[in-house]
């Protein structure tokens, strides 16, 4: 990929930091979380365009 | 998002982001996690700032760095990231107030027709999911990126 390509692409470079693995296996927004479970329990997924086709 | 970004930092699994905003209030690490629900494959966007000195993490934090979308668009771009490497995963994003999920609905808005390129977008309301539209207060939103 050229440096051009490089900077229109929508996907970010990211350096990778080896540190941050360990807060990566706690869940920091507990809140949040619960919150999303909550909802989903009740609404479930919507169907997507591609789900309609399989 | 057109807007300008910060540079990412992530863990290995690409599921925790950090970036550093800077601005009047000077340097603030931001933190995005992506957390698996009780939905397989379905993942809660987590977004707050990190405390530098003591390690905490709140989302409640008011930064005012004056820089909002550059950071909303830094966030977008994780989705970007996150989902070249989960690409059947879908993403559950509320703000932790009704304030914050406006600010959502409107980066939303403001890049729909870029964003629906790649993404299909849901706005909850009503206890139902919807294909976004604009003007619309919706509650939580839902992303899955698109099949390529």
């Amino acid at each position: 990929m050229t440096v051009k390509e490089l900077n229109k692409s929508k996907t970010p470079i990211v350096k990778i930091n080896k540190t941050l693995d360990k807060l990566a296996t706690k869940v920091l927004f507990p809140e949040k979380l619960e919150d999303a479970n909550r909802n989903l329990k009740t609404t479930g997924l919507p169907k997507t365009k591609s789900s309609n086709h399989r | 998002m057109k807007n300008q970004k910060y540079q990412l930092e992530s863990d290995r699994s690409l599921l925790l982001f950090e970036f550093v905003s800077l601005g009047p209030k000077g340097r603030i690490v931001k933190i995005v996690q992506y957390t698996e629900t009780n939905l397989k494959n379905v993942y809660n966007l987590g977004f707050g700032d990190k405390n530098e000195k003591t390690g905490e993490i709140s989302d409640l934090v008011i930064t005012n760095n004056g820089d909002s979308r550059q950071v909303l668009a830094t966030v977008a771009s994780t989705v970007y990231a996150f989902t070249s490497k989960y690409p059947d995963a879908w993403i559950y994003a509320k703000g932790s107030n009704n304030a914050r999920t406006r600010l959502y609905r409107i980066g939303i808005t403001n890049n729909l027709l870029e964003i629906k390129k790649d993404f299909e977008v849901f706005g909850l309301k009503d206890s139902q999911w919807h294909n976004f539209r604009k003007g619309i207060d919706y509650e939580a939103f839902l992303i899955k990126r698109k099949k390529q």
